[in-house]
């Protein structure tokens, strides 16, 4: 029997210090020493403390002024084993300010940068374009297009807040505490990344990620993303399906004439490497509508050194320059025009390669292969020649040779199985960003899908080794094309992009 | 079209500007404020102190009150954007009137008019008990105050209850069985302070987050959480016991059970401070390990394992919400809990509770001041002592109040389903989304003469409905006081005006008296609700809930205070009740209730072989008026979802994401996304109750607990269908 136990506690008889005094171990969330040469900043996420309550996203998204639909701090879940020993965590990620940033390497206005002082990976909203290509690049999902502003954005670590002593909003709000700034060790860090990976976040490998992920001891091997049956089409940026598409066009257009005109083919030329360069000057205009401020377009030229895009726009302009030239000579009727025609199409190949090494970064899976590079030269090999062929048809008194139709039919062969070959590569993955970019095509998209391997059997290869008349080539072309707009459409909205793992139910319901 | 937009020359690069400031460093500028006003939150019972922060007359940014007890400069999500709600296209301005179907605005003078005429000529004519009241745990105190006077006193009806009866009415009703009076004994801090802490039908994570600090600071302590779901809740836990549904009565008896046939009782507290401990010996043979084994699910080891945990505890602590309390079986539930905080002495010493964590902000102050349950300062309608003194206290006529109490919120419902309640004046709840079984509560009100709905928002689905529409103050916009779980009494303040005509409740109910001709009688020389505030401290006085030695100037000072506090005492930082051993019983003794395990009502089988359990989301508050104009809040939790356990699911050919309905013999939830999970057991489904779009309610029982009143929210039976396309057109 024991004793009365009311009396036992000192607690009841001492008077408290004060009514506003709290005990609590402070525990330290932000650096307590500067940091040293070879040193930066990072998170640190504690999975074992979070209990999803999302305090982080709110007070991120007051301390940085952002509309609700942008969130540059998630939380997402993951969960796995069999009830009653279920495991759910959380993810609360910001942005984790790689050793190598992808959003910065492809940058094409130089708008990020790395800060040498704290290693935080900057965003300038003024030098930024909203070209977007960021977005693309990062695997974590971490810069969101602000449509309102016209540029992107994304978490700077507070360090304007660090820099005054003050915690981070997130790690400020948190009232677990499982979110801190702490000191790495760049080199160490670059030798032994391990505890930036995490179940629901994607490899570190892509871009060397900072923050240290604490993880539960014993998680259950099947932990995963909960959000993995939510896959949405993505947006189909249509400037962009145009823009690639006619510069393609009109890329391989000016291959033929380049080709015709050096082995002699007289007349016609002239009007159809006017009306290519007429689709190469739309193109251009067409694709700084992707822009979010399309006045600083010029801007993309900065990036050089690094970015895909920015050796896009060279090439590009270069290809335009070329042709103009090509062209101008054609109507002239002046010599020399087969060195002209020779960089045009030089100038075109290069911007051609340049605009499919934008698209393949490791961010996005379905686009990260050879395939992307394939798909574009397909395009240009069916539709330049075809381009071209039409305009002959057309043109009274002007021929054309055998050979450019079976180019065309040669390049609907090779656009055809290069789709082919991608959806079965597709299909075929272990990898939930391609196998799920599967499912989109032959689910979602199935119609749309099927419809573009159609137009290529008929309007692409059937129809131009096939017809005669003038107008069903014209009509064939017309066909063609809008199946390649429908490809690159397919292309855009077909990708899974690599990403933390989201809520349940985040994003649009799916439709019924 | 702006067109330097458009080019991008214009970023908006103002709109998003960064400034530095003193108190809030570096942060955006529009989110700086000109002044702070400390309160304390809104939502919730945890009670936290917050800061509103005002520009320009409008509430800007919302953060924690640094200095307040209670949240540690930590607030949830739904604090942490509480601003939001006050400007909203949705809020309540101006009187509407029913004017040949339709609401149609008026003046104040008019509304006032139509209202008091209204209520008169019913009562006129089918006597003063035709008038029920449905009131909240929403408003200050001095506001509950002064309604409870109004409608006992000036309308003279005791038909009068609130939605604290859906939510916490099974608490209140075992306090009072087990310890003689309503009040939880406990602190936050025992969370803090007890070696095992063991939480039932309580997912702090989801509903109480600010209350896991206490918790986590907790480095010694055992948490065991018993919850049929693996709840976020349950999986901080060191031991979860994932009970089958509502077998938590038989869990609790099976505990005693043991402590009590191995001697793991404070034998000495027994006979000195409970009463009833031969018949609790005997009743709990009925409940051997092996019976309640059988009951709940859990192995035998790991109901000794919890027994033997808390029986040796040097300080237990017992906290429940929800799973105990929707229950028809709830106020047994409070008593078995409170059974083994008797049994073993763990009541009045640091770390050492039964604890009910409370829902609303403050539904506390609604059970101390309120004229629902009992009489003002937990005075009973059936003591002719308690009865007796207020009427001095008050000065009036002892006859002008009854002995019993008037009906509970679901009989009110029944009262107009049989037409004998033909007036009815709901204040700041949506009963048209959290009452069980809607169809009963649709037919009940559509049989009314007058519907009167007083809220902060217009239109919800149950001011829609009303022939009366009173615009009132929200949040941020008044002055007063919240009593939280814990007892902690703290300051309410006003920072921007309330739009258009908004008034707060408290000059409504002024102004009705005034109407009536009532003020003066009602409220003698108030002009503020200080006043009213000062007359409560009175009545309350040398009560359990004593608020004499409390004022606002004190809550000015030193911040929020716990009662009881007699006048001129000095507060400390925490305060337990029955610290002595002394309960509110009229021998000061507390009873060991013997209450009896059985099955929920309705048993799953047949055309409907689920289980559904409710409850909550941490991004949303009850029937989601407010977090429904918080951005941020839907964007992070935008829909209802129904989780189901992959194993049955696979069964029924059913996906994530998939749309389904919701099945049972009262209704049908139309189109709700499916989840997937194992966070739920085969054979058991959850829903949250947020959402008026898909309203699990629509499904739930109606089925009451025979003390409180209180619905069965957790368990029915329902199938799953899937969702036909267009069925919802």
């Amino acid at each position: 029997m024991t004793a009365l136990p009311l009396m036992e506690s000192a607690l009841l008889s001492t008077a408290a210090k004060s009514l506003v005094q709290i005990e609590f171990e402070p525990t330290p969330l932000i650096p307590a020493r500067p940091l040293e040469a070879g040193e930066q900043y990072r998170f640190h996420f504690d999975m074992t403390k979070c209990i999803g309550c999302k305090c982080c996203v709110v007070a991120c998204n007051e301390q940085n002024g952002n509309p609700a639909e942008i969130n540059w701090r998630r939380v997402g879940e993951v969960e796995g084993g069999h009830y009653p020993h279920t495991q759910r965590h959380h993810l609360s990620m910001g942005c984790n300010h790689c050793l190598e940033p992808s959003c910065l390497i492809g940058c094409p206005v130089e708008a990020y940068t790395k800060d040498p002082a704290t290693g935080v990976v900057l965003h300038s909203a003024d030098t930024c374009i909203g070209c977007q290509y960021c977005v693309w690049n990062c695997s974590y999902g971490v810069p969101q297009y602000n449509a309102e502003r016209g540029i992107v954005g994304k978490c700077d670590m507070c360090h304007n807040r660090l820099g005054d002593g003050m915690a981070p909003a997130c790690v400020a709000a948190c009232p677990e505490g499982a979110i801190a700034i702490e000191i790495v060790n760049v080199a160490a860090w670059r030798t032994d990344y391990l505890a930036a990976n995490a179940p629901g976040l994607p490899s570190a490998d892509d871009s060397i990620s900072t923050t240290r992920v604490t993880l539960p001891e014993n998680m259950v091997p099947d932990t995963d993303r909960v959000d993995l049956q939510h896959v949405q089409p993505e947006h189909p940026h249509w400037p962009l399906v145009f823009m690639l598409v006619v510069t393609q066009v009109s890329i391989g257009a000016f291959g033929v004439l380049w080709l015709l005109d050096l082995f002699g083919q007289g007349g016609g030329l002239t009007l159809g490497a006017l009306a290519s360069l007429g689709l190469a000057g739309v193109s251009l205009a067409a694709s700084t509508l992707h822009l979010g401020r399309p006045i600083y377009a010029w801007r993309a030229l900065k990036g050089l050194r690094r970015s895909w895009l920015s050796r896009e726009v060279l090439t590009l302009s270069l290809f335009a320059g070329a042709a103009g030239a090509f062209a101008g000579m054609l109507l002239f009727d002046l010599p020399g025009r087969g060195v002209a025609g020779f960089f045009t199409v030089l100038a075109g190949v290069a911007g051609v390669t340049c605009s499919a090494r934008i698209y393949m970064v490791a961010a996005r899976p379905a686009w990260f292969t050879g395939y992307t590079l394939a798909e574009f030269f397909s395009t240009a090999l069916l539709l330049g020649p075809f381009f071209v062929e039409m305009l002959l048809t057309q043109t009274p008194g002007a021929s054309s040779p055998g050979w450019v139709r079976f180019v065309v039919a040669g390049g609907a062969a090779a656009q055809l199985i290069v789709q082919l070959l991608k959806f079965l590569w597709l299909s075929g993955s272990e990898a939930f960003e391609l196998r799920a970019s599967s499912l989109l095509l032959s689910v979602r998209l199935q119609a749309l899908l099927l419809a573009r391997f159609g137009v290529l059997v008929v309007a692409g290869i059937l129809l131009p080794l096939m017809a005669t008349g003038t107008w069903t080539i014209t009509a064939a072309f017309v066909a063609a094309l809008a199946g390649e707009w429908l490809g690159r459409y397919l292309f855009f909205v077909s990708v899974v992009p690599k990403n933390i793992a989201a809520a349940f139910t985040s994003g649009e319901r799916l439709a019924a | 079209m702006n067109w330097k937009r458009t080019l991008g020359l214009d970023n908006l690069s103002e709109e998003y500007a960064f400034a530095r400031d003193e108190s809030t460093g570096y942060t955006s500028a529009k989110k700086i404020p000109d002044h702070w006003v400390p309160t304390t939150c809104g939502y919730c019972s945890v009670g936290c102190g917050i800061e509103i922060g005002v520009k320009d007359g409008h509430a800007v940014s919302s953060r924690p009150h640094a200095a307040h007890p209670v949240n540690r400069n930590k607030l949830c999500p739904k604090g942490l954007s509480e601003h939001y709600i006050i400007e909203s296209e949705n809020r309540a301005k101006y009187p509407l009137v029913r004017k040949k179907g339709k609401l149609e605005r008026v003046i104040w003078e008019e509304a006032l008019s139509v209202m008091a005429e209204r209520f008169r000529a019913t009562q006129a004519a089918y006597g003063p008990q035709a008038l029920g009241v449905l009131s909240t745990g929403q408003l200050v105190t001095e506001e509950f105050y002064a309604l409870g006077k109004l409608v006992q006193l000036g309308f003279g009806t005791n038909n009068y209850d609130g939605n604290t009866t859906l939510c916490m009415a099974s608490a209140v009703s075992g306090y009072k069985i087990s310890f003689g009076s309503d009040g939880p004994p406990g602190s936050y801090e025992d969370m803090e302070r007890a070696d095992v802490v063991l939480l039932i039908g309580a997912n702090l994570a989801d509903n109480h987050p600010i209350l896991c600090q206490y918790l986590d600071a907790n480095r010694n302590k055992t948490l065991i959480v018993a919850d049929p779901r693996v709840s976020k809740t349950a999986m901080m836990a060191d031991i979860h016991l994932p009970l089958k549904p509502r077998s938590d009565l038989a869990l609790l008896n099976g505990i005693a059970h043991i402590l009590v046939r191995y001697n793991l009782i404070d034998r000495a507290y027994v006979d000195a401070h409970t009463v009833g401990f031969a018949e609790l010996e005997r009743f709990l043979d009925a409940y051997p390990p092996e019976r309640v084994a059988e009951i709940t699910g859990l192995s035998q080891e790991t109901i000794f394992k919890t027994a033997l945990l808390y029986g040796r505890a040097k300080a237990g602590f017992i906290g429940w919400t929800m799973g105990v309390n929707h229950s028809t079986l709830g106020t047994a539930t409070v008593n078995a809990i409170c059974n083994l905080a008797l049994l073993t002495g763990h009541i009045g010493r640091a770390g050492a509770a039964p604890f009910s964590i409370t829902g609303q902000c403050n539904a506390m102050g609604t059970r101390e001041t309120g004229f629902t349950s009992s009489l003002p300062g937990y005075r009973k309608f059936d003591n002719a002592t308690d009865r007796a003194e207020l009427a001095a206290l008050w000065n009036v006529e002892e006859s002008r109040f009854p002995s019993k109490r008037g009906l509970a919120y679901p009989d009110i419902v029944e009262a107009a389903v049989a037409k004998k309640i033909r007036a009815l004046w709901i204040i700041a709840t949506n009963p048209l989304v959290s009452y069980p079984n809607q169809d009963v509560l649709r037919h009940g009100l559509s049989n009314l003469d007058f519907l009167v709905v007083q809220d902060c928002y217009h239109p919800t689905p149950t001011t829609e409905l009303a022939d009366l529409v009173l615009p009132a103050a929200i949040w941020g916009e008044k002055e007063g006081t919240y009593t939280n779980s814990e007892r902690r009494v703290s300051k309410v303040n006003k920072a921007v005006e309330p739009p258009g005509e908004a008034r707060s409740d408290f000059d409504i109910f002024l102004a009705l008296a005034e109407k009536l001709g009532w003020r003066e009688e009602l409220y003698p020389g108030w002009t503020t609700v200080e006043d009213a505030f000062n007359e409560w401290r009175r009545v309350s006085q040398g009560r359990l809930c004593d608020y004499s030695g409390i004022s606002y100037a004190m809550l000015a000072e030193q911040g929020a205070v716990q009662w009881p506090l007699a006048n001129g005492e000095t507060p400390q930082a925490t305060s337990r009740l029955y610290a002595d051993g002394q309960f509110q019983t009229a021998d000061g003794r507390a009873k060991l209730v013997c209450a009896e395990w059985a099955p929920f009502p309705e048993q799953p089988g047949g055309n409907y072989p689920f289980i559904l359990n409710t409850g909550r989301t941490v991004e949303h508050w009850h029937t989601r008026t407010k977090t429904k104009e918080v951005p941020i809040l839907e964007r992070l939790s935008p829909r209802a979802w129904l989780e189901m356990n992959p194993r049955d699911a696979k069964r029924l050919g059913l996906r994530s994401h998939d749309s389904v309905d919701v099945v049972s013999r009262r209704g049908r939830v139309r189109e709700v996304e499916l989840r997937l999970t194992e966070i739920t057991a085969p054979g058991q489904v959850f829903m949250p109750f947020h959402f008026a779009e898909t309203n699990v309610n629509e499904v739930t029982q109606d089925a009451f607990d025979p003390i409180s009143r209180e619905p069965n929210y957790k368990q029915c039976a329902i199938r799953v269908e899937r969702s036909l396309p267009g069925a919802n057109a």
